[in-house]
């Protein structure tokens, strides 16, 4: 069979093909009070959004268009967005890129609609605090979380070994992996991962020390001795096989949290963060749980923070900003809605919602709401957002040194002085 | 009819020539260019368009929220005297196009070889081999490229058969660059299939006349087989070469996107794109993409000038 198609038919349907593509901007206006949502997450969190946005367009009518990324293609997708002025109306933020947008109007402050649109009389201050962009509010926290080590129970009952808690310090942890040594469990598990290269764990020693990994000025918070001394501390426990060796600590790469080395099997704990546990329990056939980072001596801590795992911020673009901060409300305030969310992004900042919600959850989801309301004096003040160029020093610099430490292609000495040279001129190119 | 309108009608015909020459042209092209007209549209905004915008900002500063600032220059002078990674990620590309491009034509020429042998079942081996050049590229087939070379994977159970201990192949920075050059080898099908193809075209009297002079089977390979082979050899070293210098989802996939360990996997491509969508930094990335151009022209020209030397055309 032919198909033939005379040039009247053709231009019928050419016709039909524009006519159908002007009406489509004029559909689009006629919803203007469609928001547009973008966040990273998986699609468990795609679930519970869109379990809230469900529950709000029905007590507002505005209808919620929303699409989820992973993190790593999130950031380029937002920025290309904001770059065309097409940002969408609720856009997630983290802490690193906060300060980024802020200044570059990408998101809009949202303090004129404190009290009306946006209500957050009962919010918990620091995590409002932590949204603050030079003393205007920039995101709504969306949940607090801190730092914590992923704790493989199993592995630590199988070696016969007093699992970590709150009060564990590096040298117990030292000495924990000896006995992990001496029982050789699971084709020769270790106690815990390579933390040299984890940024997270050497802000948190670094903030034991009454330092921290960047001022407020966004400098370096500390020197080459200290840096030194870190990789120093992690060059001794490889070589006494109390972390995993260098090879198995470069499987993970900070990618899929299947090739982690607690899911690998490669190791009983890792850092990690609290609002984790509940992903990785996912992955493991064993009973695993959290605990704080080790301390640096007996009684130090100050270590952790609550962390605002992450905001929701209204892109500066939007033409709908007060419909947007609205949305925001009812997210963190409505109990309905912490119910769908439960404490899957963070602890709720709202102690309403999290009365709701607390009776709801799971074992794992109740460890982490515990671990994050009971850091006592683990707990130390929020730091200032990190500079611009602090996920290129993580990605390029301490985690390429932590390796070449590893791999033996440098010293820790000369490690760590290079790593303070390297991320100081990190920092100024960026500035 | 006065002299002003003759001299009007004058100057209309004048006018009349000019335009017929273009409305015959239109007359006798005009389908074409209308149907063109899809390809012209996609060619000029979606291809020529962004190319000019890169060569653009590659000299600015652009980091995709606040407008392109101008930095002459700055990103190549700082491209070539003050980046590591610049040098660190050009080693491991020229690494990576030097040992996987010969490697994988020597391969694809040697299957071609075999295949060309008259066996039965010929297509269906054609199709076997030619399937990893299709798939190659893929995630799934990077993600399968990291479980059979970490330290449990299938390479090392095998090697363990043997009372071999392999290391963590992936993960180690000696041994990474290498699961990536096996990955290029392994798609040997595109050049296998030219070689075919360029077998097939070698006339067959000059083998019969080979075998009555009784020339060894070796013999006739690097007399016969190989001199008349060039002319392909040189197509597929300069498209490999190219798709070489191109790599970027292996290893992006394998390591993560950082290059790990030890950026002995940073590949130009994934510096670039590190530089671009992880750091925004469209400018100094642009200048990156030019420069990757300069290098692959050549590449290719050198290739070209030296063609002359080794590549027989029989005319």
């Amino acid at each position: 069979m032919s198909m033939s198609l005379d040039r009247r038919q053709f231009l019928l349907g050419t016709t039909a093909v524009l006519g159908a593509a002007a009406l489509s901007p004029a559909a689009a206006l006629a919803q203007e009070n469609r928001l547009r949502q973008l966040f990273w997450g998986g699609q468990a969190r795609a679930d519970r959004t869109n379990g809230v946005n469900a529950l709000y367009t029905a007590s507002s009518g505005n209808e919620v268009e929303s699409s989820f990324l992973g993190w790593g293609d999130y950031w380029p997708k937002l920025a290309t967005e904001t770059a065309g002025g097409n940002s969408p109306d609720i856009v997630q933020m983290d802490y690193r890129f906060i300060v980024e947008y802020a200044r570059r109007n990408a998101i809009a402050p949202l303090d004129e609609f404190v009290g009306s649109a946006l209500n957050l009389s009962d919010f918990d201050a620091d995590q409002l605090e932590g949204g603050k962009v030079d003393g205007k509010l920039y995101g709504v926290s969306l949940g607090a979380n801190s730092v914590a080590q992923l704790v493989n129970l199993a592995a630590f009952a199988e070696a016969g070994v007093e699992p970590p808690n709150r009060d564990t310090t590096y040298d117990d942890i030292r000495a924990m992996g000896e006995a992990f040594k001496s029982k050789n469990i699971r084709g020769g598990m270790k106690v815990i991962a390579d933390g040299s290269g984890s940024e997270p764990m050497l802000d948190n020693w670094l903030r034991q020390k009454g330092l921290a990994l960047y001022t407020a000025e966004g400098k370096l918070g500390f020197t080459e001795a200290e840096a030194i001394e870190w990789f120093t501390m992690w060059s001794q426990m490889r070589a006494d096989g109390i972390c995993v060796d260098a090879e198995t600590q470069a499987l993970d790469t900070n990618g899929p949290l299947e090739n982690t080395m607690v899911i690998l099997g490669k190791a009983a704990m890792m850092p990690s963060n609290s609002n984790q546990l509940v992903a990785f329990q996912t992955l493991s056939q064993d009973d695993l749980t959290i605990s704080s980072y080790p301390r640096i001596a007996p009684g130090v801590g100050g270590g952790h923070y609550r962390k605002p795992s992450m905001f929701f911020s209204v892109g500066g673009s939007s033409s709908n900003k007060e419909a947007a901060a609205a949305y925001l409300s009812f997210f963190v305030n409505d109990p309905e809605a912490g119910k769908v969310l439960g404490v899957e992004r963070g602890i709720p900042c709202v102690s309403a919602v999290r009365d709701v919600v607390a009776p709801l959850l799971n074992a794992k989801d109740q460890i982490a709401l515990n671990f994050v309301a009971n850091l006592g004096d683990l707990l130390g003040a929020l730091p200032p957002p990190p500079p611009a160029a602090a996920g290129e020093i993580d990605v390029s610099v301490l985690r390429v040194v932590s390796q070449e430490v590893a791999f033996g292609a440098r010293t820790a000495e000369d490690a760590g002085k290079f790593f303070v040279t390297e991320a100081a001129a990190v920092l100024e190119r960026a500035a | 009819m006065t002299a002003q309108s003759i001299s009007a009608s004058a100057r209309n015909k004048g006018g009349a020539v000019g335009s017929t020459f273009w409305s015959r042209a239109w007359e006798n092209h005009a389908p074409g260019y209308l149907f063109l007209l899809p390809w012209f549209i996609g060619f000029f905004g979606l291809t020529i368009g962004p190319i000019i915008t890169s060569l653009y900002l590659s000299f600015t500063h652009f980091d995709l929220l606040t407008a392109p600032r101008w930095a002459g220059l700055d990103n190549y002078i700082r491209m070539f005297t003050n980046d590591r990674n610049f040098v660190a990620s050009m080693r491991v590309t020229m690494f990576f196009v030097i040992f996987s491009v010969p490697l994988k034509l020597a391969f694809a020429l040697g299957v071609a070889l075999l295949l060309n042998r008259g066996m039965r079942g010929l297509p269906l081996y054609r199709a076997l081999f030619y399937l990893p050049s299709l798939l190659g590229a893929s995630v799934a087939i990077a993600i399968l490229w990291r479980q059979i070379f970490a330290g449990d994977g299938l390479v090392n159970q095998f090697l363990a058969l043997f009372g071999i201990v392999g290391p963590s192949w992936i993960s180690n920075p000696n041994y990474s660059l290498w699961t990536l050059i096996v990955l290029s080898i392994w798609q040997f099908g595109s050049p296998m299939i030219i070689f075919l193809a360029g077998l097939r075209s070698i006339p067959q009297d000059m083998y019969e006349a080979a075998s009555l002079e009784g020339a060894s089977k070796w013999r006739v390979f690097w007399k016969i087989t190989l001199p008349m082979l060039t002319p392909v050899v040189f197509f597929n070293a300069i498209i490999q070469t190219i798709e070489g210098f191109k790599s970027f989802t292996p290893a992006f996939i394998i390591s993560g996107g950082t290059g790990s360990p030890i950026n002995s996997t940073l590949f130009y491509t994934l510096y670039l794109y590190n530089e671009a969508f992880s750091f925004f930094r469209m400018g100094y990335a642009s200048a990156l993409a030019w420069v990757l151009l300069a290098i692959v022209a050549v590449f290719t020209a050198f290739s070209f000038f030296t063609s002359k030397f080794w590549v027989h055309y029989d005319d």
